[in-house]
């Protein structure tokens, strides 16, 4: 398992403990920067600051190991991918009754239309009603409302992924479910350029194609292809089936909802020797 | 990459804050930036709002910024477009090699001299 399952799962997934969905643990200190950050006025500087300085400070980008031990200790703010089961799994296990749907901020800042798939939990819910009174496009939603919503992220071909406010050891709590794709989103474009591994941890699946069934499906042109953002789908025109590499995948399942045959399946990430601690 | 001092040259963008403005009320650099590919410009708010809270958007100052340089092509675009003439681009020289060391281009290991010395015990 990933060291957050081992360490934060109890059992299961991180994200499927609920001992992390604690709202208190917003307050404590290795979360609160995060928190405070995120609900508030400074949630831009971090975010597009983040991308708009790293040019000037680091211009060899060679700057891994410090930007991973950013994000986890001082910005205490990590992404993994997730499939649409393991989201809408999420959804349920997340604390009180609302979701603030707000815009996406590396699409808005850098001249994209607005795209809202930044779904926040409900414990800061009432600090960004109250600090960014602003974001008047920011919309209140319920439980029902944001299962509803995942499942459209998953058609519209947005990739999932579940983000913390950092890790410590009274927890690893969630703190909002994002939409993400690398034509635009900063952290996928910062794993996959500069391998900032903690900026989008591989989910904890891998998406594995039985060859038979998949021959009876698209055949000719491949539907699954352009749905992965990982560039793990493979098709072969001389076996006319698609396979998966699976030392690219990231579990996000995209693959598997554009499939029309049952051919394509996820499976545990750790059921792979080789992938034990790829993430 | 190894320690060496080697900074892959890259087109830079400098922007006058003061003849841009607030870049929100504007924003062409960004949006012909994008139509072009690159996407290398957006925006941001010069300083985290304090209380009391602005309400809309466009109260808060916002200056152009730009990232991942790397995909630049130099196009200009971005400074045609200006209306303030507020940005220009920093064209980066090539870099030279640091140092140049002849080095044959074959090696052929011979054990005898043209007079029958070995001169290799393989």
């Amino acid at each position: 398992m990933c060291r957050y399952c081992v360490e934060y799962g109890k059992g299961t997934k991180w994200y499927l403990n609920p001992d992390n969905y604690r709202a208190d643990l917003f307050q404590a200190p290795g979360h609160n920067t995060s928190f405070d950050m995120l609900s508030g006025t400074y949630k831009n500087n971090f975010e597009v600051g983040a991308a708009a300085d790293s040019e000037a400070n680091l211009p060899d980008y060679n700057f891994g190991g410090a930007f991973n031990i950013a994000l986890e200790n001082i910005t205490q703010h990590q992404g993994q991918v997730v499939p649409l089961e393991d989201a809408l799994k999420i959804i349920d296990l997340a604390y009180g009754d609302r979701f603030i749907l707000m815009h996406c901020a590396c699409r808005r800042y850098f001249g994209h239309k607005d795209v809202y798939s930044c779904l926040f939990f409900d414990p800061v819910v009432d600090r960004v009603l109250e600090q960014r009174p602003w974001e008047t496009d920011s919309r209140v939603i319920s439980r029902e409302e944001a299962r509803e919503f995942e499942m459209e992220m998953d058609r519209l071909g947005l990739v999932h992924s579940i983000w913390d406010a950092g890790v410590d050891t009274d927890g690893k709590p969630p703190i909002v479910m994002c939409h993400c794709l690398e034509t635009d989103c900063m952290p996928t474009r910062i794993r996959a350029h500069f391998g900032i591994v903690n900026a989008q941890r591989k989910g904890e699946y891998v998406a594995v194609i039985d060859r038979k069934q998949c021959a009876e499906g698209c055949i000719k042109m491949p539907v699954c292809l352009p749905r992965c953002p990982f560039g793990a789908m493979r098709y072969s025109p001389l076996d006319q089936v698609a396979s998966v590499n699976i030392s690219r995948c990231f579990g996000c399942g995209l693959c598997r909802s554009a499939c029309p045959t049952t051919a394509i399946k996820l499976m545990d990430r750790i059921t792979y020797p080789t992938l034990v601690d790829v993430w | 990459m190894s320690e060496s001092e080697y900074i892959t040259p890259r087109y830079q963008i400098s922007v006058d804050e003061e003849a841009c403005g607030n870049a929100i009320d504007c924003l062409k650099c960004v949006k012909i930036c994008l139509d072009h590919g690159p996407n290398v410009l957006g925006y941001m708010n010069k300083e985290a709002p304090e209380a009391p809270y602005p309400e809309k958007l466009e109260e808060i100052d916002h200056k152009i910024i730009s990232a991942f340089m790397i995909n630049c092509d130099g196009c200009k675009k971005c400074i045609e477009s200006c209306p303030h003439q507020a940005l220009s681009l920093i064209v980066p020289e090539p870099q030279k090699p640091r140092a140049l060391i002849p080095q044959d281009a074959s090696v052929v290991l011979c054990g005898k001299l043209a007079d029958g010395t070995e001169v290799l015990q393989l």
